[in-house]
């Protein structure tokens, strides 16, 4: 989606591909978390 | 449609609705609601002698309510299959249409009866209603009517038999306003076009001034939009026969109490000037809207819906005719509002989308799916009840079994599972570990 409108996002940003959202678990989450991520967020 | 019904691998189940469906493509078990008709389908002719003898006269559904028919009559003149239809909730029970049927098709005895069929692949087009909401007056002033009302109206075989007569003294009108775009493109109603609605204010206010050349013809419009092949060709021909359109809003309307005519109050664009107008008539081009059909369907067959409400395609642009399910698909107006001819083209893309599973005989399906691990699964059963497409069961061994079909290999399961038990095959928890890791290294 932000490829689609062209939209900009800062080079810190790291993003990991999930067939669907609701495979996000907080596993995942935590994990991001403890490896020092500022926060997660979940597009779909 | 007479057609259809007399083509030999076509069957018609009408009176019907579809209340449960089971499996996969290629394997469809399907449970249809027959409902009772009270009437014998294979035994009706459509002759007609029960409606002279029926004493009850109700308002006619087809005709929008605008003229009456008998409780047992035909649903209308062009009805597939040309059976008798009767609206049971008013029937005073007199059976005198048993009686004068010399076929014996009349039958109250008739229950609801659910039969089931086995499909390879589904089509839905469960179309779209018409929104009627009380703008303008609708509903409370008797000269404002809508565009299917001003259809029956103008129908050879409607109420007036093709005469335009206003509902509160059944006088021709001759002062007639279109008002377009009520209750669609207002974000507080319905945010999108109801595409056909220009089209259609163009061709009954034609008719109108093709019929009646003394009529003085409205027509207010935001935008008028008859995009697509002759359409605009169509709009000039209007403008060149001498409607009048006008860009703008309609601030207020009121009736005329003695003449029950409309005063409303019109703000052109581009103006400062606020214009008072009187109609004998006035015609509201109202939004479409998903059909309660379509509303239902979606429930049942598990279907997505857009947020307009309307069918959701497995996508917008590429693939408008496919479901997020595989052998489900969709055309007309159930996925969106359309004009005839793309109705039609869809359909047809449509129909063929549905026979080439069945011919091919076999389908190819990725392999992403959830693989469960019985060691490790502590039977929580958490994963039955997240799976969105019912693909999780027991087997008597009490261990889960993912049914590999029905199973869309979204992860909810491997997600929910708190001991990691089941997971999704190519996007394992310890694949999208090493993952994360690799993304965010620790510094330190």
């Amino acid at each position: 989606m932000a490829g689609t409108i062209r939209a900009q996002y800062p080079p810190s940003i790291r993003t990991v591909l999930v067939p669907c959202t609701g495979r996000v678990g907080s596993d995942l989450v935590m994990r991001s978390f403890g490896r020092g991520a500022d926060g997660v967020l979940v597009v779909g | 449609m007479l057609e259809a019904n007399r083509h030999k691998k076509i069957n018609i189940l009408s009176y019907s609705e579809v209340v449960d469906i089971d499996g996969y493509i290629g394997n469809f078990k399907v449970k249809v609601n027959r409902k009772a008709r009270f009437i014998d389908e294979n035994k009706c002719t459509g002759c007609g002698s029960c409606t002279e003898v029926c004493p009850i006269y109700v308002p006619n559904y087809f005709d929008e309510n605008l003229s009456v028919r008998k409780v047992i009559d035909n649903a209308f003149a062009q009805a597939v299959p040309a059976v008798q239809d009767i609206i049971r909730n008013s029937c005073v029970e007199c059976f005198a249409c048993v009686d004068v049927c010399e076929n014996d098709a009349i039958d109250f005895s008739q229950r609801d009866q659910i039969i089931e069929l086995e499909v390879g692949t589904i089509i839905v087009a469960t179309g779209w209603d018409l929104y009627k909401g009380d703008d303008y007056g609708y509903g409370t002033y008797e000269n404002v009517i809508n565009q299917i009302e001003l259809e029956r109206i103008l129908a050879p075989n409607g109420p007036t038999y093709g005469h335009l007569i206003r509902p509160s003294d059944k006088k021709r009108p001759t002062k007639i306003l279109f008002i377009n775009c009520v209750g669609s493109r207002d974000v507080k109603k319905n945010a999108y076009c109801s595409v056909v609605c220009c089209n259609l204010s163009l061709k009954n206010s034609k008719l109108i001034k093709s019929e009646y050349p003394d009529s003085e013809i409205i027509c207010t419009y935001i935008d008028i939009r008859c995009a697509g092949k002759g359409y605009e060709e169509y709009y000039r021909r209007s403008r060149d026969a001498g409607i009048i359109f006008l860009k703008g809003l309609i601030g207020s309307m009121r009736e005329d109490s003695l003449t029950k005519n409309l005063i409303v109050q019109f703000e052109p664009v581009g103006t400062d000037t606020v214009i008072s107008m009187e109609f004998h008539m006035v015609i509201l081009s109202s939004a479409s809207l998903p059909s309660q059909g379509t509303v239902e369907i979606a429930k049942v067959l598990n279907m997505e819906r857009s947020p307009d409400g309307f069918l959701k395609e497995y996508h917008a642009r590429l693939d408008p005719i496919s479901t997020k399910v595989p052998g489900i698909y969709i055309c007309g107006s159930a996925q969106g509002q359309k004009e005839i001819d793309k109705s039609v083209s869809q359909a047809k893309g449509a129909a063929s989308s549905a026979a080439i599973p069945m011919i091919k005989g076999d389908y190819t399906m990725e392999l992403i799916r959830a693989s469960p691990t019985d060691e490790r699964c502590a039977k929580c059963y958490k994963c039955i009840e997240a799976c969105p497409y019912s693909a999780i069961s027991v087997n008597k061994t009490s261990n889960i079994v993912v049914d590999l079909i029905n199973c869309r290999g979204c992860g909810i399961c491997a997600a929910i599972c708190p001991s990691q038990a089941i997971e999704l095959i190519y996007y394992r928890d310890n694949q999208y570990m090493a993952y994360i890791d690799e993304l965010l290294p620790l510094n330190d």
